[in-house]
């Protein structure tokens, strides 16, 4: 599903179909995914229609740009580091691209969403919620509704540190594709609530190509700043 | 009778030596800073419109506006041979004179400033100052605006605003919000509750953290009463609030659990006994 289309074209894929078609003379979008329709009218002679992967932040209305990974609490020694898999929501960005200019048309996913809290009511942060499991290598996972997340953990704290959470500003999010979507990222324990987390620009195989990044597409410059979590992990 | 243009400028106007000639070159350099400052400022708002919250890009825009005019206000004071040295020594004179008659609009002025440093109130906020409650349209340098819930425009002179006590609904990233709901007696009430965790649980925007709470609060003269606290994003809690109402009762409802009528239990003293009306005039007849 996901890559370049030009005029008219359909692609389903269980639960989702995306497709232009010629109505009344007009080209028309159509999607629909766990029965929510979205339909536009195109004006375009020279444009394409991108489908990637986007950052898990924009349903069912973007509130937030953090992501917050839960997953069963990893106990790690000082100095030590250590690769995990996780897997992290997917959502679907389509986009209109012409020589001059890239906007973002519609967004969807599958499954349901949920927001949780991070740090305390006043001086905490809204992010989108996932809860996973910790797998030791890549795992299988549904192309469309799951993506794999490689989060290496290090702990440089001179205490031990158990860790069962993780929150990124996804803006900073590099995400690839090809037969499943996967993103890198690290995690390194500062203090005993402390702990920074940034995404790596890498993709986990040879070959996977790169995902548009909304804010490209938006036009908003962001820094790659990674997420300092001051409330534990 | 020829007329001559440079002569007509070059009449005073009575006030010193000021001819018409600087009462024009005072208007036009005014004018051109007006001009000058709406364009830039516009132009800065439209530039960091997608890159700075709304809220400070219209505070940069407008300190932009108002430094453009002062700067063209201080360069075409000249025109009016004004000195502006002269200003330092009329100024102490001269402010008590200014001070005592624009003393509430200098107040407004320093609590818009103060307004716009502190930051209780952003654009778009949700607020409830001086018994007034609405979103934040505007905090200008002398008022604040504000557009109540019914779309009425109310201004408030940034005074009251800064003496009074401001509730800012959407500060705080979360906010926690409460139902309560009946049910009958005869009714399950740990299923209720499992029912009504459910219901929130699926909801997007009923945040995970902080844990929403269902609970038997108390036993009412024809309900026993559930109390729900559930957290949702600040900027979100009202949507959530509508909708997670009507689909916790639904689900209830779809559940055999209902929301039970008034009712009251009478018993006589002296045993009254009920008569089947009907009955009786069948027999009399």
């Amino acid at each position: 599903m996901f890559g370049r289309y030009n005029g008219t074209f359909c692609r389903e894929c269980g639960d989702i179909s995306v497709e232009t078609d010629v109505v009344n003379g007009l080209l028309t979008y159509r999607r629909r995914c766990e029965g929510r329709t979205f339909e536009r009218i195109l004006v375009s002679k020279t444009g394409e229609i991108v489908i990637s992967p986007v950052e898990p932040h924009n349903l069912p209305e973007n509130i937030t740009e953090f992501l917050l990974m839960e997953f069963s609490p990893i106990v790690i020694e000082p100095d030590a580091t250590q690769t995990v898999y996780l897997k992290f929501p997917v959502e679907i960005g389509v986009f209109l691209e012409s020589a001059k200019d890239i906007d973002v048309l519609d967004i969807f996913g599958l499954g349901p969403q949920k927001y949780t809290l991070y740090g305390s009511p006043t001086n905490g942060l809204i992010a989108r919620c996932y809860r996973s499991a910790v797998y030791p290598e890549i795992p299988p996972v549904e192309p469309f509704r799951e993506g794999v997340l490689k989060l290496c953990i290090h702990n440089a704290y001179n205490e031990w540190a158990e860790v069962s959470c993780a929150v990124f500003d996804s803006t900073d999010m590099k995400i690839y594709y090809d037969n499943y979507v996967a993103a890198s990222a690290t995690m390194k324990i500062v203090s005993k609530t402390l702990a920074e987390t940034d995404f790596v620009d890498a993709p986990l195989r040879p070959g996977m190509t790169k995902a548009i990044e909304l804010n490209v597409a938006r036009k908003i410059p962001v820094l790659d700043r990674g997420y300092l979590m001051e409330w534990g992990y | 009778m020829a007329f001559n243009v440079t002569e007509v400028l070059e009449i005073p106007i009575g006030v010193g030596t000021i001819t018409l000639e600087n009462i024009l070159y005072f208007a036009v350099i005014l004018t051109i800073g007006v001009t000058v400052a709406r364009i830039v400022s516009t132009n800065v708002r439209r530039a960091l419109t997608e890159r700075l919250p709304k809220n400070e890009s219209e505070l940069l825009a407008k300190l932009v506006y108002y430094i453009i005019i002062l700067w063209a206000f201080v360069f075409a004071l000249p025109q009016l041979n004004f000195d502006l040295s002269g200003l330092l020594v009329a100024g102490g004179v001269a402010g008590l004179v200014i001070g005592f008659a624009s003393q509430s609009v200098v107040s407004n002025l320093i609590s818009g400033l103060f307004l716009m440093f502190e930051r209780p109130i952003k654009l778009g906020d949700s607020i409830n100052v001086a018994d007034v409650s609405g979103n934040v349209e505007d905090v200008r340098v002398l008022s604040t605006v504000v557009k109540t819930y019914d779309g009425i425009y109310v201004r408030i002179p940034n005074e009251t605003v800064f003496t009074s006590n401001i509730t800012n609904y959407v500060h705080n990233a979360a906010r926690r919000f409460t139902y309560e709901i009946g049910i009958r007696y005869e009714d399950d009430a740990d299923k209720a509750i499992r029912i009504t965790r459910e219901v929130i649980a699926n909801h997007p925007f009923a945040l995970k953290h902080p844990a929403p709470s269902v609970f038997v609060d108390n036993l009412g003269d024809n309900s026993v009463n559930l109390t729900v606290y559930i957290w949702a994003p600040a900027r979100n809690w009202w949507d959530v609030r509508t909708d997670l109402l009507w689909k916790i009762k639904q689900a209830l409802e779809a559940n055999g659990i209902e929301k039970p009528f008034p009712q009251r239990t009478i018993t006589f003293a002296d045993n009254l006994e009920v008569k089947n009306r009907a009955a009786g005039k069948k027999g009399d007849d």
